[in-house]
């Protein structure tokens, strides 16, 4: 973690105080800031690695880390899309980075070849907040993806959430009958 | 309505768009109505691109001459156009073209990505849209379980009708001269992980269909489907029931079989003497943890021989046992005939396996023939046994294979570079096969990469996911060639290496060799050298194989151009300039 500038205990009394007037109208606008989320989660093609429920996994991309499992905080997760983790496939996703905005401490000469790949989008401060705000909202933390949360992603026009109802195939049976 | 009514009504509207149909097209009616007659004797039809290995022993072999070594160099766009299917889906950004055209009396047949199906009238000189039949596939269903990419190799053709498949699992009947959908069938379920990217194979009004999706813990099969009637004619899994043949090879206690992979995306080929269908096996499940399935794993990694009546199995030929690499045997067997020691023609069907080595065995019988490395680097196995064609280090008494086991990824070796990687060798794109000089030219991924294994347990198995065991990574510059062998000795007789992997496949003519580049090269080869003798660039990456064909007395070459499937997701960091290659969806047709 950076270091941070020391807060006098006053002050720091003052700004829970103040934090906890505005608790609910932050709760509020988190909750839009998740619902935008979703169309960043979409639009920045996280969900390619991570898949539409977080999980990621491993497979022909490698392993994209699971954020249903992930410890991160909110700030971490902000600056893991805003750098991207170097020596790892996760892209960063703020413009500047390692270049006019140092990333992990480091500039583009420090990171050297472990430089992340670059994002296919860029986001901004604020796109960036609410992906974050839709991981810790929607993803972290849950358990195994449901039919409704698979609904609530893709709409309703795909037949990509109906394994997720109950009594459908599972691949551990054998497909000995055609399918229908 | 009642359901006499119903079935009365669709009775008449059926004869009646028939009539509409036959009427309109009466003139050229009854000479494209594609026979099994036409579908034996395509080499007569010189002009045409029928099959989409170009004839039933998949040689892509055309006899047209006009284009030749000699005035190659001439060669020029003639006409060229865009086409769909570029969006993304599913964990996709973005559909590429891995298509073979299909070309009859001038018409030609492609499709993109998503499955959509384009006729276009090529005569004149210039390409001329018809129709273009959307099957609207479901991309997020069938884009979020293809492993590979938004991929859709072509049509076939039978009666009045292109045949063709979807990524989400359907088998296609569109008229031929309207592009309204005749009828659909579901045949794979993605639901299960299964895609189909394939072309259908044509044999006796059935329509052969082979299945994807061996890294999401699928069964494998093949399947024909009687184009009359819309029924299943047979499916033969490639992994065997319990207590069938081969099931003694599944030595586990937790049913590994059932989610054991075996895939069959790439179309096979034919034998019409026997009546023997012949078709690729694909990697077993997990893929980099053979621990889990101890055992050879057949049919993994297999050729199999089909009575293309029943789909009764004749024999097959198993390249990797207990393949810890991920080396699908999907490749199509290209049916050759080359005279014998005995004098008596010795009938072969050759294989170019993604572990590195090229095969013949004996097509009648199944016994291994020759096999030899057609890549540069082979780190896996010090070579094969010369009587079995076995890897040398195979121990058939072991359940669990290690191969040279220094660069063999398993549970005590969690990370492993071998060679060729996990890509091949030789991936999808197909080979060509000049039957006068005898030379089969292989498209080669010169490789080698890294796979990171994760132990997979039964808990991991889950519906739609990933059922690999681990994934791979690319510390090292992958580059390609074209390799040619000369089947009469079964050895190398050149090679031209290429910067970039062979993403797209050949095309042989009398003394050419056509192919590209995933950066944008199409390219001519001296058949007999390969020294190249004319080259252009379509700017997007060639990631399909090149046809032939003459319309008007006039030969052309045509080409579908865009990069997709699964090198620009999971294989670009091993080839660091193909990162700057657009996704793009066009078709180049070239002329003297």
């Amino acid at each position: 973690m950076r270091n941070r500038t020391a807060i006098t205990f006053p002050l720091a009394l003052a700004f829970a105080m103040m934090s906890a007037s505005l608790a609910h109208a932050q709760s509020s606008q988190s909750s839009n800031s998740a619902d935008a989320g979703k169309a960043i989660f979409k639009r920045a093609n996280c969900f390619g690695c991570h898949k539409w429920h977080g999980n990621g996994g491993g497979g022909y991309g490698g392993d994209a880390l699971s954020l249903r499992r992930t410890e991160l905080t909110r700030d971490q997760i902000i600056e893991t899309v805003a750098c991207g983790r170097p020596g790892t496939g996760m892209p960063y996703f703020a413009r500047g980075s390692y270049d006019t905005t140092k990333c992990h401490e480091m500039s583009r000469q420090d990171v050297g070849d472990s430089i992340p790949p670059e994002g296919g989008v860029f986001l901004r401060g604020p796109d960036i907040d609410a992906v974050a705000d839709y991981v810790l909202a929607h993803i972290k933390g849950k358990g195994e993806p449901n039919y409704d949360e698979c609904v609530s992603f893709f709409g309703n026009t795909s037949r990509v959430c109906d394994i997720y109802k109950a009594g459908s195939a599972s691949p551990s049976k054998p497909s000995a009958e055609p399918a229908k | 309505m009642s359901k006499h009514m119903q079935i009365k009504l669709k009775v008449i509207l059926l004869a009646t768009a028939a009539a509409t149909v036959s009427f309109a097209a009466l003139p050229a009616y009854s000479a494209d109505e594609m026979t099994q007659e036409r579908l034996l004797n395509s080499e007569k039809e010189t002009g045409n691109w029928l099959h989409h290995h170009k004839n039933y022993s998949a040689t892509r072999f055309s006899s047209l001459k006009e284009i030749n070594k000699d005035n190659v160099k001439n060669l020029k766009v003639a006409w060229t156009m865009h086409l769909g299917g570029v969006e993304g889906g599913g964990i996709w950004t973005h559909g590429g073209l891995e298509g073979t055209p299909i070309v009859e009396n001038g018409m030609m047949y492609v499709t993109d990505g998503w499955g959509s199906v384009y006729k276009i009238d090529t005569h004149g000189g210039k390409g001329n849209l018809l129709w273009k039949m959307d099957p609207k596939t479901d991309h997020d269903w069938a884009g979020a379980v293809a492993c590979c990419g938004v991929d859709n190799r072509g049509v076939a053709l039978w009666d009045n009708f292109v045949i063709s498949h979807t990524l989400d699992g359907r088998l296609i009947a569109t008229d031929k001269e309207t592009g309204q959908v005749k009828w659909q069938k579901q045949v794979a379920d993605p639901d299960k992980g299964e895609v189909i990217t394939g072309a259908p194979l044509i044999v006796k009004n059935t329509a052969i269909t082979g299945v994807a999706g061996a890294e999401y813990g699928i069964r494998g099969w093949i399947a024909a489907t009687d184009l009359g009637t819309q029924k299943e004619v047979w499916r033969t899994h490639t992994i065997p029931g319990k207590g069938e043949p081969g099931s003694d090879t599944w030595k586990d206690e937790k049913n590994a079989a059932a989610a054991g992979g075996g895939s069959t995306w790439v179309t096979g080929s034919y034998d019409p003497a026997t009546d023997t269908v012949f078709w690729g096996v694909g990697n077993p499940g997990p893929d980099w943890d053979n621990q889990y399935r101890p055992g050879d794993n057949l049919y993994t990694d297999s050729s199999l021989a089909l009575d293309a009546a029943t789909g009764k199995m004749k024999f097959h030929y198993q390249h990797t046992p207990n393949d810890p690499y991920d080396y699908d045997s999907v490749a199509e067997n290209v049916l050759v005939d080359i005279p014998g020691p005995s004098g008596a023609p010795q009938k072969l069907a050759l294989e170019a396996d993604r572990n590195g080595f090229a095969y013949a065995i004996d097509r009648t019988n199944g016994k291994f023939l020759w096999g030899l490395p057609f890549v540069k680097n082979v780190t896996w196995t010090k070579g094969l046994d010369p009587e079995s064609g076995k890897p040398i280090e195979y121990d058939p008494k072991s359940p669990v294979q290690r191969y040279n086991v220094s660069v063999t990824p398993h549970r005590e070796n969690k990370v492993a570079d071998f060679c060729p990687g996990n890509m091949g060798g030789k991936n999808w794109p197909p080979t060509a096969y000049n039957p006068e000089l005898k030379l089969w030219y292989i498209p080669v991924i010169e490789s080698c990469n890294r796979i990171t294994v994760e132990e997979a347990t039964p808990e991991k198995l889950k519906p739609r996911e990933f059922w690999t065991g681990g994934g791979p990574s690319q510390p090292v510059r992958i580059t390609g060639s074209v390799t040619a062998i000369d089947v009469t000795k079964g050895k190398i007789a050149s090679k031209l290496e290429t910067p970039f992997p062979n993403l797209g496949g050949m095309l042989a003519t009398p003394d050419l060799v056509f192919t590209g580049q995933p950066s944008g090269e199409v390219m001519a080869l001296d058949a007999k050298s390969l020294q190249k003798l004319w080259e252009f660039n379509t700017g997007g990456g060639l990631n399909a194989p090149p046809v032939t064909f003459s319309v008007d007395g006039k030969q052309y070459i045509a080409i579908l151009v865009g990069l997709g499937g699964a090198w620009d997701k999971w294989f670009i960091d091993s080839t660091p300039e193909l990162k700057k290659m657009q996704p793009g969806s066009m078709l180049y047709v070239f002329a003297l």
